[in-house]
């Protein structure tokens, strides 16, 4: 696969959240706001990263029965890392992410492509699926953030986009609109991928 | 058998330099954590004991419970009120609440620093509207008697958040409860 | 008193903060697994199981190793100040629980070869639950004790099951129901989940008094 397909699979045909379903919990659980999603998405970005690296410059001395808890060890210290340093240079946004900070290391997204990518390739290619997919994933958590935090709050980033008459739709921040959110947004995109194939043959 | 150990070997390898990377980051970052828990606090505490402004807060133990001295000079001749942590349970989390009170028992400001309530809902005790400085919820405590405040649907004045009775019920019954344990713990000091 | 705790906490964890529904743990197998309720209450039983004995085990290693506390076993048998290794909580729970996970694979593999098969390869995943994470980490950050965290974890393991029994029970439904083609599948099991959490914000405000 070329170096640039490589890198586009992440963001479009193997999006991890829209259709690989991995690292579902932080999505919808940091989704409330835009500002949330850029944090969670770069969190998960950088761990991917430098786990893709570690994982894939030991490949071939990790012995294959106990890999797993070797990727784990891996991943738990950059997810360690990430969350000592936003408690200490980003406190609010630490805050808010909360208990999903501690959670990236059980993120499927991470381990999943260690095991099945950065394990068996070179570090090249590992760097470039890791910002694949992290770029894939933090645009997936942004879009969904976007429906929810214009329709439910009635800001994006904060800035305020309708005026003082929108009556925000609470239930898009609480959970419900989380699941609606992206329910609707995978069924829009299975038609639409239905649409291309029919549209160009 | 040797498989095993070397497994086992191997696995102590990674876990003891993950945990020596994780204690050199921790080493760097735990003081400007510490540094960032201690801003909240002072910052809190300034806010709720206002008149102390120009002289000193002491932190004190009160019968196993801190509570905060406001003075209005460094040298802590004049008590303008005491400062006191209270913390509620609210609907998804558990809220932290500062509160100043004068000497003779009236709030001068409640803050609160800490909760994950129901945004649009109970997390509006902390919202702050376009053009305000503080949060409005938060202001009707002041003046009132620490020890006796409750909302209205118990039958005191605090008016609840529209939608969130169980997040105002929790912290104006915490901030009670505390002041009167405060009190109580002053009075049997005499 | 102490009873009065566990009752608001086991309400709590079932139903008005539902770890799936409301806290968005366990999302993961919630969707992959809740096809058929045969392997739905299968994963539920192994997730309480797992859930449950994560709780206490991970408490202990936080109060007893971890936190600097009069009771950490440094303080006890060399009676010096223990360092604060609080920071080790990620990667100490992790391995932990994939331990255990292991562990329970292994046990089902020899008492029920049947489940085993069918919860194929979802039984390991428990490892990348959210929820049991989730719930070992929300024991250390609402200070509950011992019996609190064991209750909180067992329970919390039961509002997932029943999450995930009540999704398994309308997917089986579903799947002869007229549903647009590009909704099929997952989307519909999200909307169909959204409707759940709905229904269960109505218990918000559940207390016992």
């Amino acid at each position: 696969m070329s170096r640039f397909k490589e890198f586009t699979k992440g963001i479009f045909s193997e999006n991890p959240v829209f259709r690989l379903m991995l690292g579902l919990c932080p999505v919808l659980a940091t989704s409330t706001s835009v500002k949330n999603a850029i944090g969670m998405g770069l969190a998960v970005l950088f761990v991917l990263f430098c786990s893709n690296v570690i994982v894939s410059l030991i490949r071939n001395w990790v012995p294959a029965k106990i890999r797993i808890p070797i990727y784990i060890s891996i991943i738990a210290t950059f997810v360690t890392i990430v969350d000592l340093v936003m408690a200490g240079y980003f406190p609010e946004l630490h805050h808010s992410l909360g208990l999903f900070i501690p959670l990236i290391v059980v993120n499927c997204i991470i381990l999943g492509r260690a095991e099945a990518f950065a394990g068996k390739h070179t570090v090249f290619l590992s760097i470039i699926d890791a910002f694949g997919m992290g770029i894939g994933f933090t645009a997936a958590l942004i879009t969904i953030a976007t429906f929810r935090e214009i329709l439910g709050n009635g800001t994006w980033l904060g800035m305020t986009i309708f005026g003082t008459g929108f009556e925000p739709v609470l239930l898009m921040i609480l959970s419900p609109g989380a699941f609606l959110t992206i329910g609707l947004l995978i069924g829009f995109l299975n038609w639409f991928e239905h649409y291309r194939t029919v549209h160009h043959s | 058998m040797k498989e095993i150990i070397k497994y086992a070997l191997i696995l102590m390898a990674v876990t003891l330099t993950a945990s020596g990377a994780l204690a050199l980051v921790n080493h760097f970052t735990a003081p400007k954590i510490e540094a960032q828990k201690q801003k909240e606090l002072s910052l809190g505490l300034a806010y709720v004991l206002p008149e102390a402004e120009s002289g000193i807060i002491i932190e004190e133990k009160l019968n196993e419970t801190v509570i905060y001295k406001g003075y209005a000079n460094k040298d802590t001749t004049q008590l303008t009120g005491y400062a006191f942590s209270a913390y509620a349970q609210g609907y998804s989390s558990r809220i932290w609440t500062l509160v100043g009170v004068d000497t003779a028992g009236l709030i001068n400001r409640i803050n609160i620093l800490d909760q994950k309530e129901t945004p649009g809902l109970g997390a509006r005790c902390t919202e702050i509207k376009s053009g305000d400085k503080n949060p409005w919820w938060q202001r009707q405590f002041q003046e009132k008697n620490a020890q006796t405040i409750s909302v209205k649907n118990d039958g005191g004045t605090i008016e609840s958040i529209t939608g969130a009775t169980i997040t105002s019920r929790s912290i104006t019954n915490a901030v009670s409860e505390q002041s009167r344990i405060l009190f109580n713990n002053l009075n049997h000091q005499e | 008193m102490e009873l009065k705790m566990l009752l608001i906490i086991s309400v709590s964890a079932i139903f008005v903060s539902n770890f799936v529904l409301h806290r968005f743990l366990g999302l993961c197998p919630y969707i992959g697994v809740s096809k058929n309720l045969d392997s739905a209450l299968g994963m539920g039983m192994a997730v309480i199981f797992v859930m449950s004995i994560a709780s206490v085990v991970t408490w202990s290693i936080f109060h007893y190793f971890l936190e600097p506390s009069p009771i950490n076993i440094i303080a006890r048998c060399f009676h010096k100040n223990p360092p604060d290794l609080t920071f080790l909580r990620t990667i100490a729970f992790i391995l932990v629980i994939a331990s255990l996970v292991q562990f329970v694979e292994m046990v089902i593999q020899k008492l029920s070869p049947g489940l085993y098969r069918s919860l194929g390869i979802y039984l390991p995943l428990i490892t990348t639950n959210c929820a049991v994470l989730g719930v070992s980490i929300l024991n250390i950050d609402e200070n509950y004790n011992f019996l609190q965290s064991l209750v909180n974890g067992f329970m919390s393991g039961i509002g997932f099951t029943l999450a995930l029994i009540l999704m398994a029970g309308l997917r089986e439904k579903l799947e002869l129901a007229n549903v647009p083609k590009s909704m099929r599948g997952t989307p519909i099991a999200f909307i169909t989940a959204a409707c759940m959490a709905l229904a269960f914000l109505g218990f918000s405000g559940l207390t016992i008094n």
